[in-house]
């Protein structure tokens, strides 16, 4: 059946950032669980879920977004009709400053579409789910909007979406970014709405100069449109802030919610790297508890930890609790605890790095430590 | 369509019928190597490599996986709209063309498609060898020569040197003589199966040699051996480096396990020659909490819960807890439940081995109902894809256990449809 909406992916958000690790790139762009980036789950989503046309709005920095993207191939959305569209911000040639709002260049993407609904998503949450039950019931409820939200407890502080819901299960009260909030029910960054009615909001936006076009600023007219709202059943990773980016990488580990990630009916698409297979060396070290991918070679001691492709662990080194990133090279005898490492980074030999838990260490992209 | 001043034809479409059960549903081209790869993995990343645009597949024998497998040569970057990767299998003709005879009536019925590209230089290759090669430099020695058909050589130790198709030279490397395996060698110069030929000049040598009802029209015995005796300029081009040709069981064992004996013989970590090959979509491969792995290749979707020694993992491989895999070679797919014990064996695509099989090449009390001497030698055990082996069963060395035994010992084999394989280990 065919599905009529299109993808809206808000690739980038200025209320969450995981410092260095962010400086560099989109959240939508952050490494996660060994081979993947935050899109490619939420691409792979809106492409299992039938969608074929899909926009991503880049505020800055969306350099490495691009070149993990390229034409579309790996979520099939190189296309003749449709298919993947970037919408960085207009840039005034005056000022030089993105221009006065995001919404102009998403208003051009949403009205060329032919789609009678928008699937707009945040990328600071991973998940493997359909979106089609979602969009169904957003036409049968004739809400406004329909908002999906998971039941994971009172979010203490920042950045949080609290809601509450009415009788017919309509949003009746928001909290956002709220210190104590009573509520166990939290929005996830995904909604659907209807073409018109998102034309409408945006142009009331530009009109009253908002410039953040953002989940928040949508749902925020809970007060006077019917916000219908969808528990989320599938495991949901939150990606909120260094600890809960270690959090959930580490949850990747646990074989349950691994195989309801990376589901053989919903695969998760990424751009292949064609590395060579991963080496462990003979006489390496212990290896258990661990996700390693293509290219690594792993002589070394490693545990519970994340390796993405192409990192080097050497002889007699030592790592543990840690998520390193493409290509970081870890030399002979270094000892790692508690360490998020970013891309190409290297310990020389014999390092010490020890973080603690909720307080990992990070290094960042291109480091010599 | 567009020039292409080379193009390359790469002969896919035999059996490989040494390699018994692992062939019996696919051709050898698309049998897995290496972990990640498929054996044509390396002739179309050398294509792609060496700046070859324009590539025709010629498939005969089960053709499915490999076309599907293939696909529009995107993972080679052969996706193109001037050249690309095309599948050419045989077709009918009003005058009645037919299934391709041999190597060389597999290019003569291809005449149109090769014309349509005007190319000046054909190379010839097969779908069954591992190695990396720069065809443009075979390419260029052959216009240095002033060739009319240049045959990439390899020097083979000389006791070996009769097993295989020797070439005999002058100073200048031409070749004065051709021996297929000669009892007495008077070279060590042995084809790789690799020709590169001036198209004119082929193309009439080709149209010759359908003429002539004697040939077996194929490259080696007939083909070349006529052109160096008509006095055409036939040159050799020495390879060095790794080569390996894995058309029997001992062979693709070996060269498997040359990856972790000696990664540097062929560097598959080396970024300037990427052998690319289609990507199964599947998450990091993981390591179990009681995992005990030791010199291992592994790739994409697969899980280590028990024990792995010198062994190729390829993806979507589980092995459970209490499982102990030596020497082995794991195809896509395959799942080895707790308690088997595997030396020296080939597990094929699927195939799922049961709680405590063992499978060893001295077992004690193994069953000897699948030796088949003739094809698996060494202590080497294949399993066919596809299949289940019962819990328990014990199999001694130099077996080979197919779908046949399915249907007679279904108490030891079982066999499972393989239609869900491209969906799940593609």
């Amino acid at each position: 059946m065919i599905t009529d909406a299109m993808g809206l992916i808000l690739a980038d958000n200025r209320r969450i950032q995981l410092g260095a690790l962010t400086r560099p790139r989109a959240i939508a762009a952050m490494p996660f669980a060994g081979r993947f980036r935050i899109i490619d789950f939420t691409l792979s989503n809106m492409v299992n879920s039938g969608i074929k046309r899909v926009g991503v709005v880049a505020l800055t920095k969306y350099k490495s977004l691009m070149d993990h993207m390229g034409t579309g191939a790996p979520w099939d959305l190189d296309r003749m009709r449709q298919g993947l569209y970037m919408i960085p911000p207009y840039i005034n040639p005056i000022t030089r400053e993105p221009d006065r709002t995001d919404a102009q260049s998403v208003i051009d993407y949403v009205e060329t579409g032919d789609q009678k609904y928008v699937v707009i998503s945040s990328s600071d949450f991973v998940t493997n789910t359909s979106y089609k039950p979602l969009i169904n019931a957003h036409i049968e409820s004739r809400a406004d909007m329909t908002v999906l939200y998971h039941e994971d407890g009172p979010i203490e502080g920042p950045p949080s979406m609290a809601i509450e819901l009415d009788e017919g299960g309509c949003v009746r009260d928001l909290m956002v970014d709220f210190p104590r909030p009573a509520s166990q029910k939290n929005a996830v960054g995904l909604i659907v709405i209807s073409r018109d009615l998102l034309l409408q909001l945006l142009a009331e936006m530009m009109a009253r100069g908002i410039a953040d076009f953002s989940i928040v600023a949508i749902l925020q007219n809970y007060k006077r449109l019917r916000v219908h709202a969808i528990e989320l059943e599938a495991p949901l990773l939150r990606i909120h802030s260094v600890a809960s980016y270690f959090d959930a990488s580490m949850k990747v580990l646990d074989r349950d919610i691994r195989h309801m990630l990376f589901s053989v009916d919903r695969p998760i698409y990424t751009k292949a790297k064609n590395r060579a297979p991963c080496i462990v060396a003979p006489g390496s070290g212990i290896v258990k508890n661990v996700l390693a991918s293509d290219g690594c070679a792993i002589m070394g001691h490693v545990e519970n930890s994340i390796l993405f492709r192409g990192c080097v662990i050497g002889r007699g080194a030592r790592v543990t609790n840690s998520v390193l990133f493409q290509d970081v090279q870890i030399s002979d005898g270094v000892v790692l605890d508690h360490v998020i490492i970013d891309k190409n980074s290297v310990v020389k030999m014999d390092g010490r790095l020890l973080g603690q838990p909720g307080f990992p260490i990070v290094i960042e992209k291109n480091a010599i430590v | 369509m567009a020039k292409q001043e080379v193009i390359a034809m790469i002969l896919a479409g035999g059996q490989g019928s040494r390699l018994g059960v692992l062939t019996e549903l696919v051709a050898k081209p698309a049998v897995p190597f290496g972990s990640r790869y498929r054996i044509i993995d390396f002739p179309l990343s050398n294509c792609t490599n060496s700046g070859i645009e324009a590539v025709g597949v010629l498939t005969q024998y089960q053709p499915l996986e490999l076309n599907s497998y293939i696909g529009n040569g995107h993972s080679w970057d052969l996706d193109r709209n001037n050249g690309g990767t095309y599948i050419l299998p045989p077709y009918l003709s009003q005058v009645g063309n037919d299934w391709y005879k041999g190597t060389a009536n597999a290019i003569y019925q291809n005449i149109p498609f090769i014309d349509s590209y005007e190319p000046k230089y054909v190379i010839i290759l097969s779908g069954d060898h591992i190695y990396k090669m720069d065809y443009l430099k075979m390419v260029e020695s052959h216009i240095r020569n002033g060739a009319e058909a240049t045959i990439a050589v390899i020097e083979v130790p000389w006791e070996e040197a009769s097993r295989f198709g020797i070439m005999n030279t002058d100073e200048t490397g031409r070749i004065i003589e051709f021996e297929e395996k000669p009892d007495v060698p008077k070279s060590n110069l042995a084809s790789m199966g690799i020709y590169c030929f001036s198209w004119d000049v082929l193309r009439e040598a080709l149209i010759k040699d359908e003429a002539n009802p004697d040939s077996r029209n194929d490259f080696g015995a007939n083909v070349i051996p006529g052109m160096i005796e008509a006095g055409y300029a036939v040159y050799t081009y020495a390879f060095e480096g790794y080569w390996k040709d894995v058309g029997t069981i001992s062979s693709l064992w070996e060269s498997n396990m040359d990856l972790l004996t000696d990664p540097s013989l062929i560097n598959l970590r080396d970024l300037g020659w990427t052998i690319y090959s289609r990507n199964p979509q599947r998450p990091s491969h993981y390591f179990g909490p009681e995992s005990n792995v030791d010199n291992i290749a592994i790739t994409d979707g697969s899980e280590i819960f028990g024990e792995c020694h010198s062994t190729i993992v390829s993806y979507n491989v589980v092995v459970e807890e209490g499982a102990v895999i030596t020497d082995s070679i794991l195809m896509p797919g395959s799942y080895i439940e707790a308690g088997a014990v595997l030396t020296r064996c080939i597990v094929g695509m699927d195939t799922r081995v049961e709680r405590n099989v063992r499978a060893t090449p001295d077992e004690a009390d193994g069953l000897d109902l699948f030796v088949n001497d003739k094809l698996c030698k060494d202590g080497i055990t294949v399993f066919a894809p596809n299949l289940v082996i019962k819990e328990g069963t014990k199999i001694v060395g130099n077996s080979m256990i197919g779908a046949d035994h399915a249907r007679k010992y279904p108490q030891y084999v079982e066999e499972v449809p393989h239609y869900s394989r491209m969906e799940v280990s593609l």
